[in-house]
């Protein structure tokens, strides 16, 4: 038990993938102007992440190591399959802003890293923490992330047409924390905090060249 | 130890039945609840630029392709012909693409029967965000074009006003205003009225 709270939490804090694994940033740049897309993109990272772990992992002794690749290939962009018809049935808003980043969720590193790295190799339940812990530490940093760029970005964080938290109306935002320029930066101030306050790298020096 | 030929081929083989099975069921449960929701989006935008209208008609593939000939500034991409609740005729509505800065932007514009713009809205593009998206946030850009005279051509189209920093977004804006323009002269010249 312990040792399934350690792989769970790990994927949050020690080797986040965002902030320490540094893997699947393009999507999250990508999507993070919009609080309500970001929700809804780490959720389906949790779900197919958590179910390509689950299925490889059960099967591991059956996938011959030759051609190990493509099948964790086939089960990923399955459920991503699964995702993009769900989310294009049940929630079209969020489809309509969220489109080709959905079906790019097949590439994004941190599954098949996942696959690769751990499931392959661990048992069921062991993957399940990893796929759950890696999945909600990658939502919790795009979730975080695209708060503060919808609130300085567009002055308003939205969720369903609701207004979650606002800016006085003498802010006039910047269109530059919406690109990609704002996202960068943005970017490297949290990997600073999150390498100051939550993994305590380089404090010490020479830890952080 | 290496695995034999025959084994990779069952396990991939395995694995994409599998997978397939699992696609079709949920492509099942979710293609009718996909297509209402598009019908729906659809609905919602015709109704939208021609609110008065209830009832909208596709032309025919014949008279549409004539219209996407003569539509140079754009890519026609549909055109309803609607009408109001006692069947009378209460103008058209064009679905139409034209090139912007990050790919095609996708409006629905609803004209009377005179050609004059009605309504009009963005369906989907793919502008950067906080500049050329303006074109929607922006309502005075959109607005301009219902003040367009009927029967208007591609030259009252360029003299309205561009948002600037939005240059190549504005233009596919109204590159689809003037497609719409040029695909009703031929449409509503054939049918005599």
């Amino acid at each position: 038990m312990r040792r399934l709270l350690q792989t769970f939490t790990k994927g949050i804090t020690r080797e986040n993938p965002l902030m320490v694994l540094m893997i699947g940033l393009c999507a999250t740049l990508a999507v993070s102007t919009q609080f309500q897309g970001a929700v809804f993109m780490g959720l389906a990272v949790i779900f197919v992440l958590t179910m390509s772990n689950t299925i490889i992992s059960v099967f591991r002794r059956f996938i011959p190591v030759e051609v190990r690749i493509p099948m964790f290939i086939v089960v990923i962009a399955s459920f991503v399959t699964i995702v993009d018809l769900v989310m294009k049935a049940f929630v079209p808003s969020v489809y309509a802003f969220l489109g080709i980043w959905i079906p790019l969720i097949v590439v994004n590193c941190i599954i098949l890293g996942r696959a690769e790295a751990f499931a392959y190799h661990n048992g069921v339940l062991q993957s399940i923490a990893d796929g759950l812990g890696m999945g909600v530490g990658y939502s919790l940093v795009i979730v975080l992330f695209a708060f503060v760029r919808e609130l300085f970005g567009s002055g308003a964080v939205k969720f369903f047409g609701v207004t979650l938290l606002a800016l006085p109306s003498w802010y006039a935002p910047p269109a530059v924390v919406l690109l990609f320029p704002g996202a960068f930066v943005l970017y490297g101030l949290y990997l600073a905090a999150w390498r100051r306050f939550v993994t305590r790298q380089g404090r010490e020096g020479g830890e952080c060249a | 130890m290496a695995s034999s030929p025959a084994r990779l081929v069952a396990s991939v083989v395995v694995t994409c039945v599998v997978a397939a099975g699992g696609l079709a069921a949920t492509y099942t449960v979710t293609a009718p609840r996909i297509a209402a929701q598009a019908r729906e989006a659809e609905h919602a935008a015709l109704a939208k630029v021609l609110p008065g209208a209830a009832r909208f008609e596709p032309v025919s593939e014949q008279l549409l392709s004539r219209a996407q000939q003569a539509a140079s500034a754009g890519t026609i991409e549909q055109v309803w012909r609607a009408m109001d609740g006692s069947g009378a005729d209460a103008g058209w509505c064009v679905r139409v693409s034209a090139r912007g800065y990050g790919g095609p932007v996708h409006m629905v514009i609803g004209l009377d029967r005179n050609g004059k713009v009605l309504g009009l809205t963005i369906l989907s593009m793919n502008e950067t965000p906080g500049l050329g998206t303006r074109v929607e946030t922006e309502e005075w850009f959109l607005k301009q074009f219902t003040e367009l005279p009927a029967g208007y051509g591609e030259r009252d189209v360029k003299k309205l006003d561009a948002i600037s920093g939005a240059t190549r977004s504005s233009r596919a804006v109204k590159n689809c205003v003037t497609a719409a323009a040029q695909a009703l002269a031929v449409i509503a010249g054939e049918e005599g009225r």
